[in-house]
């Protein structure tokens, strides 16, 4: 009984802020949600999309991203089996993808300006796609954020507790993040 | 059991010793990270910004009623926006932007959800604070960042925001368009993004506290009807001010940086803007996807506050407390198909206009189905005329002539000659401008004792409701004639147009209205401020109701209940219960304490309990009636 209770008291302190963090990601899924039904809703009343063969950049970046979830996957697992070096590793490597992934959007965003597709432009679909993947970089950079309080949570030896919880809400956001560049991207593909 | 109680103490003390060690001024009444002084830093600058924003409204009435008359008066306070003391048409055009900001964001958005969520979720579901009281700290302060912008536009030259609180484009997509489209529109978007931010913590706050942390026994539908509206309030609010965003993001790189989503075709004097291919109708979609879903969360909750001191005040158990509930999410579910009604008249497709037609009078339905039981919990009831109560019954009036209204305009046909008339004016300001006041002054009163540990003046109580009352009526009612005669919204001066003089003698009508209501609510403000202070002690449960809220001390401290949080064990409307010996059974008493009042459907099919229950009939019931 008296176990059964201590076990409640702990769940009962991360459950619910876990339950903050897929809210939170409830509500950014309709931000991205309101901006391709803008598009959907501008490019059928126009009768154009952006018209774009979208860089290269963008699909080394998607893999690059997908990479950087199977390696926050591995980080989680290693925690769970209690190998905190492994975690470590591969939660740097994570980051290092997450910071890859900025780099190559970078690299997109130039490669669309270079091709004539500027951000102020007369077609909103084209201005649409500065936007989405701009804001989706945002989330990015809030992801990073997760991933190196992770770390540092790793390197002080929390409590296990909270270094599961940390990890946790990580993996919640930065898979989420990720699954939400391919629907973005595949969005952008689809209604070119 | 002494497990649950020990670790209890603990928790508490722990509590404690944050309390005793490191409690300051500023800890306690400013950064404070307890639910209670969250509750009521929302509730007194909600109150001041309703204060504000009805200021506004006195102003722009004084304009309506004497457009061509001279208030010198206004010169002083208003400097160059009231030249000559009358109000400039630019000024004429922010007040009313400003006054609809401020009274649907500010004051029935935060104010009442901010209050009202924060004080009574912990407290009815039985837990220590918010799943987390720092995020709660956060909401409260962008909300307060977002009223200091906001009143900020009024101290700049160009003047605040002008373009109607929808903010449409292009007006507030081009910065040279009128004056408040430039540093003022700027300012507004700066404060809603802040408010949105706020709003999005609290909700996420309230959904997550909800879900999570009640207290043994308390299962969902055992919750309150107030928490029920505050849940779903939140949930919408979850869903919907995303795409507020989302739209503002793309408004402000229209403004700011010279991309084209809402523009389109623009001659500014002799100049042609450079901006093609976007289409104003988009924002449209896009801030009424948000804009329809905010009026049920600034009417939800006070629906839900209603629900609750209609019940205990009738001293009945409130009717369909289930149907209450599904006409509550069915509000929620339908509120998100409706937006396409307030753009009948953008040239949208008939069918598509149909479509919206049909949602939106579907939402008659649940609404009607409240209004039916809040009737239905009066009737015949025990009722206490506490002020509290008027104000809730006050809500029940106003929802259904605000809300028969919108069955006018809820018509795609009717709809082309009632758009932006004062007609819409006349409906929004009764059906959820007037009732959700209502609603949150109804809750003031209630929970005022809970918040401050002190009783309000009753008599005070009544003169505010009556005054308040009549005059609201007297206001908005009259507004509906204008309406359906086609004085449109948001004109200036009535004397520029022959077919609106014969109006003005009505707005002379209206402005007296509202001035003596105005006045009306002196007496709250004072009754209000001088309780916190100098108002009667309350007593732990004052209304004698059933909530949980009302097991707690009087005294208020961190972690709401000194020793166990207690347990539930009944639904939450057991009043006037046949057999029982007082006429209210609090959540917290078992049924095994009440064997005479139990029935067979309390206990839910438990057939140990059913048994329990026969066994202890046989016994007791034959030999009551034998002495009779």
């Amino acid at each position: 009984m008296e176990f059964a209770l201590q076990q409640q008291e702990i769940k009962f302190d991360a459950k619910p802020k876990k339950f903050v963090v897929w809210l939170f990601v409830v509500s950014s899924t309709i931000m991205f949600g309101g901006w391709t039904s803008y598009y959907i809703v501008f490019s059928a009343s126009k009768g154009k999309g952006h018209g774009l063969v979208l860089p290269d950049a963008f699909i080394y970046s998607t893999v690059v991203l997908v990479a950087s979830s199977i390696a926050l996957y591995l980080a989680s697992r290693a925690l769970r089996n209690g190998n905190k070096a492994n975690q470590q590793l591969f939660l740097w490597i994570t980051l290092a993808l997450g910071l890859g992934f900025g780099f190559l959007q970078f690299q997109a965003w130039t490669s669309l300006y270079q091709s004539g597709a500027f951000l102020i432009n007369n077609n909103a679909a084209i201005s649409l796609i500065y936007i989405v993947s701009g804001f989706h970089l945002l989330h990015i950079f809030a992801g990073i954020c997760f991933i190196l309080n992770s770390l540092v949570g790793s390197y002080k030896n929390i409590p296990t507790e909270k270094a599961v919880y940390r990890q946790e809400i990580t993996s919640i956001f930065w898979h989420f993040i990720d699954i939400l560049w391919i629907y973005l991207y595949v969005f952008l593909l689809l209604n070119s | 059991m002494s497990t649950i109680s020990l670790q209890d103490t603990h928790h508490h003390d722990s509590h404690d010793d944050h309390g005793h060690h490191h409690e300051t001024f500023l800890t306690k009444y400013v950064f404070s990270q307890d639910h209670k002084m969250i509750a009521k830093q929302f509730l007194i600058t909600g109150i001041i910004m309703a204060v504000i924003a009805m200021g506004l409204s006195i102003l722009f009435r004084l304009q309506l009623a004497w457009p061509d008359k001279s208030f010198p008066l206004l010169e002083t306070f208003l400097g160059k926006w009231a030249e000559g003391g009358r109000i400039k048409p630019d000024f004429y055009l922010a007040l009313v932007t400003i006054h609809g900001t401020i009274m649907v964001f500010f004051v029935l958005t935060a104010g009442l959800s901010g209050t009202f969520s924060n004080l009574l979720i912990p407290l009815q579901l039985g837990a220590r604070d918010m799943a987390s009281p720092f995020l709660n700290m956060l909401s409260y302060w962008f909300f307060f960042s977002a009223c200091v912008i906001m009143m900020g536009s009024f101290f700049i030259q160009t003047g605040p925001a002008s373009a109607g609180w929808t903010i449409y484009p292009p007006l507030s997509a081009v910065p040279t368009a009128i004056p408040g489209s430039g540093m003022g529109m700027t300012l507004w978007l700066i404060s809603m993004v802040l408010f949105v931010a706020s709003s999005l913590m609290g909700g996420i706050n309230y959904v997550t506290t909800v879900l999570n942390m009640r207290t043994k026994g308390m299962d969902l539908w055992k919750m309150p009807l107030t928490i029920w509206a505050f849940f779903l309030t939140a949930i919408l609010g979850i869903l919907s001010f995303p795409v507020l965003v989302a739209g503002v993001v793309l408004l402000i790189f229209d403004r700011s940086f010279g991309t084209s989503f809402y523009l389109s075709d623009i001659v500014m004097g002799t100049q042609v803007l450079p901006n093609e291919g976007g289409s104003p109708i988009l924002w449209q979609h896009l801030f009424w996807f948000l804009g329809h879903p905010e009026v049920y969360i600034v009417i939800m909750p006070a629906l839900g506050i209603s629900s609750e001191i209609i019940s205990v005040n009738s001293r009945k158990p409130i009717f369909g407390y289930h149907a209450m509930i599904y006409s509550l999410i069915g509000i929620t579910t339908l509120s998100f198909i409706v937006w396409g009604h307030h753009m009948f008249v953008t040239g949208m497709n008939p069918l598509l206009g149909g479509v919206f037609m049909i949602t939106t009078l579907i939402i008659a339905v649940p609404s009607a189905v409240k209004t039916f039981n809040y009737l239905a919990t009066l009737w015949r009831g025990n009722i206490r005329f506490t002020p509290a109560m008027l104000f809730a019954i006050g809500l029940v009036s106003f929802f259904i002539s605000g809300g028969l209204t919108g069955i006018f305009l809820g018509n795609a046909a009717l709809d082309i000659n009632l758009h932006d008339t004062y007609f819409v004016v006349a409906h929004f300001h009764l059906v959820m401008g007037s009732a959700a006041i209502f609603g949150m002054l109804a809750g003031v009163y209630h929970w005022f004792p809970k918040m401050f540990g002190k009783m309000m003046n009753a008599k005070l109580g009544y003169l505010h409701f009556w005054l308040t009352f009549i005059c609201a009526y007297l206001v908005f009612f009259p507004l509906h004639f204008l309406g359906l005669d086609g004085v449109p919204r948001r004109y200036y001066a009535f004397t520029e147009f022959e077919f609106m003089n014969k109006w003005l003698t009505v707005n002379v009508f209206v402005t007296w209205a509202a001035i003596v209501a105005a006045l009306a609510q002196v007496a709250f403000l004072f009754n209000f401020f001088y309780s916190i202070f100098k108002g009667k002690k309350a007593p732990q449960n004052p209304w004698e109701a059933n909530t949980l809220e009302w097991t707690t001390p009087v005294e208020h401290l961190h972690g709401n209940w000194p020793g166990e949080i207690p347990t539930v064990y009944r639904w939450p409307y057991d009043y006037s219960k046949p057999g029982a010996e007082h006429d209210f059974i609090p959540q917290t008493v078992p049924f095994s304490q009440t064997m005479s009042s139990n029935l067979p459907h309390d206990f839910e099919g438990n057939a140990e309990a059913e048994k329990v229950q026969k066994d202890w009939e046989a016994v007791n019931k034959p030999t009551q009636e034998e002495a009779e």
